[in-house]
């Protein structure tokens, strides 16, 4: 059980890789806004297309920490 | 203490049967399917109520409301379909008003529904019959294979896994971050029950279960529009 824990914090180590990627996408949608903002619909759509996507990986790494606590 | 926690904790994550139907040995009838009939009877009544008395001529508030958001439904579905919108917006909507609702629930005290794999499953199933029905309903079988080829056939593989991953990502994403905003809550209401939780409840039940409905619809109508899309 005590390794187990360990694996589990691991896991949840994919939340860095998250967390970077919506950073560098809300940064970059926020200057794409100041220098366009007739067209934050679009950027805006497209800023939540990728962050639900960047956030999937993070998704996936609770999972499985949970998975590898709670089951394993 | 903590022990008695954590088994508090892992009685929360399994889905605790309501009760059983005393037929064919006795059917076992979810919490979540429970909950889920509450959700279904509330939007039922509701649109049997608001929808009572509509009049071309001198529309009320509540339709004044109601036209508003068929509209702003109808505007979203056009712009990320294209031409061949009309048949989807009625589905996407309901499936917004579903989801949520149960994801709001959990302030009511009642167990969210999407806090169930079984449902997000579901959901996501659905999402992807309708993804790859619409594919192949309005290219023909030949033309909705083709599709599969595009935007090069060296993505065949690729886009063939993405038959898979699309489904198994929409229903992960919707399960974990429901699941993980109610074990964040259990813990805080373990760690501090006075104001805190009320805080955080904010942020974990109300804007996460929002923009996790959003997401999830969004990404069904894109995926749905990406197949359907015709070449200018």
């Amino acid at each position: 059980m005590n390794i187990a824990i360990i694996a589990a914090a691991i896991a949840v180590f994919t939340g860095i890789g998250a967390g970077i990627g919506i950073g560098f996408a809300t940064g970059k949608a926020s200057e794409a806004i100041a220098r366009q903002p007739e067209a934050s619909g679009k950027i805006n759509s497209a800023l939540l297309l990728g962050c639900a996507l960047a956030e999937g990986t993070a998704i996936f790494g609770f999972i499985t920490a949970l998975l590898i606590i709670f089951v394993g | 203490m903590l022990e008695a926690f954590k088994e508090s904790l892992v009685s929360e994550l399994g889905n605790k049967t309501a009760f059983t139907i005393p037929v064919l040995g006795g059917i076992p009838v979810a919490d979540s399917v429970v909950v889920s009939w509450i959700i279904m009877a509330l939007l039922t009544v509701l649109s049997l109520v608001l929808t009572r008395k509509l009049s071309v001529r001198s529309p009320g508030r509540v339709q004044a409301a109601l036209e508003w958001a068929v509209q702003f439904l109808n505007g979203f579905v056009k712009t990320n379909i294209g031409s061949r919108w009309r048949p989807f917006a009625p589905w996407l909507g309901t499936v917004a008003l579903y989801i949520g609702l149960s994801n709001l629930i959990g302030i009511f005290g009642l167990t969210p529904p999407t806090k169930d794999i079984s449902v997000t499953t579901a959901l996501a199933v659905m999402s992807m019959l309708l993804i790859y029905g619409a594919q192949f309903r309005y290219n023909g079988l030949l033309g909705g294979l083709k599709k599969f080829a595009e935007p090069m056939p060296l993505l065949l593989p690729i886009n063939l896994m993405e038959v898979v991953i699309r489904p198994l990502a929409l229903c992960m994403r919707l399960f974990g971050n429901i699941l993980g905003a109610y074990i964040i809550m259990e813990m805080l209401k373990f760690v501090a029950p006075a104001v805190l939780p009320a805080v955080f409840s904010i942020y974990f039940d109300l804007f996460d279960g929002l923009i996790q409905t959003v997401v999830f619809v969004f990404l069904t109508t894109l995926f749905t529009g990406e197949g359907i899309k015709e070449e200018e």
